[in-house]
């Protein structure tokens, strides 16, 4: 059978303690200042008080089954794996060029200020080799999230589903078929941005059909010249498009 | 290419160099072909502990690698917490690897706060501290040396280390926290009920904030039950996290929670809707109660705290239908008002009127858990004075707990006696008392402060001689039993998770030992952990080897109808809605409402509260933690700020009777035009705390240090302040 890993977030039930956000630091060595998974809220400055049950929405990568981010990607270092549907990183590979944050609409990839390649959220891959959840679905005080097989439709993502209404977050434009599912109200949804695909590569790929595989070696130097910049340049941080955390929140 | 090719590449060879790349950079080196990679399992070891980043203490399995402890989970098998860790629970590795802990004792060189320190051995600081207590046991008598040991599972070594020395002034952190909620509830039930969270339906939360300061397992069951149709009405003056997931939030005037409570009791009695017959059966008082409350109307009440009159009566209608089931939450910190104990007594009888005790989805007795107390005869000293040094201004203080705000004036004052000792275990007054000021002045006053903590904390920085603890996982400690209604009664304990404590660190109960021995008590402390705790399990059986297997042993005792067929522990056997004992006293036998006065013309009521990220004191220098709060700012409602020129951001100077602090302002909506608020903890003077140097302001030194007559308790909503905007720097 195959598998699809997912992940179901009922937004209802989070309280935006951050546990999520802790366990996820810890577990996969994150650095600081950057953060793989985020609890995206209306800024309750903005809201009047007793204007109604206010909805804190937890996320991360959302292993998108059409992800934007491989497209990207000029080495494959991005790629999916075929034994789960998650979306995963070689480090091995990444030349750390930041062609894949901006391909993604929810801003879940950042440039590990330490490693100095892409990261974001593998769903606690080490975790489950050693059979255990995601830190932040085992650490949540709600549970508010559930992980497992949306193929498998007797895991608890599957039920969950087939018992709820659900929602994906889709950015209309750049629409990736992502793995998170929102029961019910996932609170707002319009902060997905449009996916910007780096030109050449979008040009070459979708144009240029079968002929690309050799052209796209011209980048040959191109990927030189990141691998460079990457090594001996400071980073910039307006190319981080980590997910805006609002103030307080 | 060949080795004699020239360095330049021609267009030809080129391309064969890019395909290459190409080919490499569309897949032919990854990871493997079928683009599947599974990591390798990593090879920790997984512990059962208890976190220590809060009084919660739940149980939690650390994953250690090579010996170093890489990551905390929950332990799913305990019920208290529901299997969660908070933030604060993960960021426990960074307490423990902590680069500011403590790293030996010191010894204080230079003036009090100075910081300049001289490292001691061991031997050199227990001699020390053993001399200097035996000086001022002799000269002061023993009850010249004041304890403080905030909630930790050893600090009940540091009480009996006391005891044995002959001080009857031990405190706890209490009296800045619970103990007016305490008090009022143990004043009307007998016992301090536990709230059943899981099964309510209906849920008036008044002066809590239960979904940011987390208390097992109440904040989750609250939302679980919510999940399943319990609505929440939240009355803060600050619009909380709690209040923006509330069904219902009112901006309570601070200080009027008592007029809502009192209105509550009247549309229940003089509408009938309260539980007659448990009332007439379980309850002493309703004639008088219903006569005192015929004055308090939804329609009085509105003028006080704001409320509309009709929503008060709406929602004592609301609870009438869904109780039992339904509840006015007890809460936890009632370190508010003078007349806290009063209000709180007001919640529980609403609670009573509700009939809501020992019933599902109510208030519940306290349950079984089976824990027993080793226990010693401590010596007698006859040069003892009769009475702790803080008894007789609170009418009923809890002896156990103390109260650190009548003890602090009586140092100062240095009546009934003088005090000239002070020994504290993680605790820190100088953050969590009000008036620091008043705490520097009773420090200054002191012949030995002794201070024992993991890292530099303001009161260890105050301190004479300063001893390093070991952290959480690094300790063997008691066992400890928990009550969580209908999510259990449990017992916890902590074996050491990683085999080498970090540097010169020992546990207290080992200074406490050493100490005895130098004063000739160590018969008292001739025991070890291990024993202590099969002392206190000797009546469970297979208590233990729940905990090495599960790391939590459940006790199945009785949880609802405990007091069937049961007297309540009052003087009247029953709930008391009217106290006599407190007639008697001169206090009033029923909550009687006295309007809290209105803050001066542009000056502010200042409130306490805390975050899902914050510790009291003790967190804000973790550096997980410290990246969710960096630093406090002051909460100032936009209309307020407006008319003093204030914006976001903006530098002020907020000043009251006994001290001021600079902050950046933040206009907000979330708190009430007439009230301020910041988040307790910063502003220290502690240098060793290296993550918090200039950040934020004290709340502590701007906090007037009111008194709750009736428990002890520290009112700390009783400052109003003014607030000046400065010149950005």
């Amino acid at each position: 059978m195959k598998t699809q890993l997912a992940m179901v977030i009922d937004a209802s039930r989070c309280w935006d303690c951050k546990a999520c956000m802790a366990a996820c630091k810890t577990a996969n060595k994150v650095p600081e200042g950057q953060w793989r998974n985020w609890i995206k809220s209306v800024d309750l400055d903005l809201v009047e008080p007793g204007g109604g049950r206010l909805i804190f929405q937890p996320g991360n990568c959302m292993h998108c089954s059409e992800p934007l981010c491989i497209k990207a990607c000029p080495t494959g270092a991005t790629y999916r794996n075929e034994a789960d549907g998650t979306v995963l990183i070689n480090r091995e590979l990444c030349i750390g060029c930041g062609q894949c944050l901006p391909a993604c609409p929810y801003g879940a990839r950042f440039r590990h200020a330490e490693l100095r390649v892409a990261d974001k959220c593998d769903f606690c891959a080490e975790r489950r080799a050693a059979g255990l959840e995601p830190a932040c679905v085992a650490t949540c005080p709600t549970k508010a999230r559930a992980f497992g097989n949306l193929a498998d439709p007797e895991s608890e993502v599957a039920r969950l589903l087939k018992r709820n209404e659900s929602v994906q977050l889709v950015q209309a434009k750049s629409p990736t078929d992502p793995n998170i599912r929102y029961l019910g109200n996932p609170g707002r949804t319009d902060w997905p941005v449009e996916a910007q695909m780096p030109s050449a590569f979008g040009f070459w790929k979708n144009v240029a059909g079968p002929v690309v595989k050799i052209f796209v070696g011209f980048s040959a130097l191109g990927f030189g010249a990141m691998l460079a910049k990457q090594l001996f340049l400071p980073d910039h941080p307006e190319e981080d498009r980590q997910p805006e955390e609002k103030r307080h929140e | 290419m060949g080795t004699n090719q020239p360095l330049t590449l021609s267009r030809r060879n080129f391309l064969k160099v890019a395909g290459a790349a190409a080919a490499a950079g569309t897949g032919l080196i990854r990871p493997n072909s079928a683009n599947s990679a599974t990591p390798e399992a990593p090879s920790f070891e997984s512990k059962y502990s208890v976190c220590d980043m809060c009084f919660n203490k739940c149980s939690l399995i650390a994953r250690v690698r090579n010996g170093v402890v890489e990551k905390l989970d929950p332990n799913p098998k305990f019920h208290k917490s529901r299997g969660m860790l908070c933030a604060r629970g993960n960021a426990g590795v960074r307490q423990l690897y902590d680069p500011d802990r403590l790293k030996s004792p010191l010894l204080r060189k230079g003036e009090r706060g100075e910081g300049k320190w001289q490292r001691l051995t061991w031997d050199q600081a227990l001699d020390h501290a053993a001399e200097q207590l035996l000086k001022i046991g002799e000269q002061y008598t023993r009850c010249g040396v004041m304890f403080m040991a905030g909630a930790d599972m050893q600090s009940t070594f540091v009480h009996r280390f006391a005891d044995v020395y002959g001080s009857y002034n031990k405190l706890s952190h209490e009296s800045m926290c619970l103990i007016a909620g305490t008090r009022g509830f143990l004043d009307t039930f007998g016992e301090v009920p536990i709230p059943d969270m899981q099964y309510t339906k209906y849920v008036v939360m008044s002066g809590a904030n239960r979904f940011e300061a987390l208390v097992t397992p109440d904040s989750m069951d609250l939302m679980k039950a919510m999940a399943g149709g319990c609505k929440l009405v939240v009355l803060d003056p600050r619009y909380t996290k709690t209040a923006a997931l509330a069904h219902e939030y009112f901006p309570v005037r601070p200080g009027t929670d008592m007029a809502v409570m009192l209105a509550f009791a009247h549309v229940l009695i003089t509408e009938g809707l309260y539980d007659r017959e448990f009332v007439e059966q379980k309850c002493y008082g309703i004639e008088q109660l219903a006569e005192h409350v015929k004055q308090y109307s939804p329609e009085w009440a509105e003028k006080e705290c704001e409320i509309p009159a009709e929503a008060i009566r709406r929602i004592a209608r609301e609870m009438a239908a869904a109780a039992p089931q339904a509840m006015i939450y007890p809460g936890r910190r009632s370190s508010n008002y003078r007349n806290s104990t009063q209000i709180r007594r007001a919640y529980a009888i609403v609670n009573a009127l509700l009939g809501n005790w020992d019933r599902p989805g109510g208030l519940t007795a306290a349950r079984m858990v089976g824990l027993k107390s080793p226990g010693y005869d401590a010596p007698f000293y006859e040069s003892n004075p009769f009475e702790r040094i803080d008894h007789g201004v609170a009418k009923l203080m809890f002896e156990e707990e103390g109260s650190l705000k009548i003890a602090r004036d009586a140092v100062l004052r240095e009546e009934p006696y003088p005090v000239k000792g002070f020994f504290t275990y993680k605790t820190n007054p100088m953050q969590t008392a009000a008036n620091r000021s008043k705490t520097i002045e009773m420090i200054r006053k002191l012949d030995f402060m002794c201070t024992v903590d993991i890292v530099m904390s303001d009161t260890a920085w105050m301190a004479d001689l300063v001893l390093p603890s070991q952290a959480a996982f690094e300790r063997t400690d008691p066992c400890s039993a928990q009550q969580g209604s209908s999510a259990c009664a449990c017992v916890v304990m902590r074996d050491p998770v990683v085999s080498d404590p970090l540097f010169e660190s020992k546990p207290v109960f080992w200074m406490m030992k050493e100490l005895a021995d130098r004063l000739d008590l160590g018969e008292y402390f001739d025991l070890s952990i291990e024993e202590y705790r099969k002392e206190q399990l000797r009546d469970l059986p297979g208590a233990m080897d729940a905990l090495i297997n599960d790391g939590v042993y459940y006790n199945p005792s009785k949880l609802y109808g405990v007091y069937e067929g049961r007297i309540f522990k009052t003087k009247t056997h029953k709930i008391e809605l009217f106290n006599e004992t407190y007639q008697q006293m001169g206090l009033d036998p029923l909550p009687v409402y006295e309007s809290p006065t209105a803050p001066p013309k542009n000056q502010f009521r200042m409130v306490v509260g805390r975050t899902a990220t914050i510790t009291q004191s003790s967190s804000q220098n973790n550096s997980l933690l410290q990246e969710f709060e960096p630093e406090n700012d002051l909460w100032i409602h936009p209309d307020s700020a407006a008319a003093l020129g204030i914006h976001d951001g903006d530098p002020v100077t907020v000043s009251g009777k006994v001290g001021e602090q600079r902050i950046r302002a933040r206009v907000t909506r979330r708190t009430r035009p007439d009230t301020v608020y910041m988040h307790t903890g910063y502003g220290v003077l502690s240098k060793g705390l290296s993550r918090l140097q200039g950040k934020g302001a004290c709340i502590a030194q701007v906090l007037e240090d009111g008194l709750d007559e009736i428990s002890g308790n520290m009112a700390m909503h009783e400052t109003f302040v003014k607030i000046t905007k400065e010149k950005k720097s």
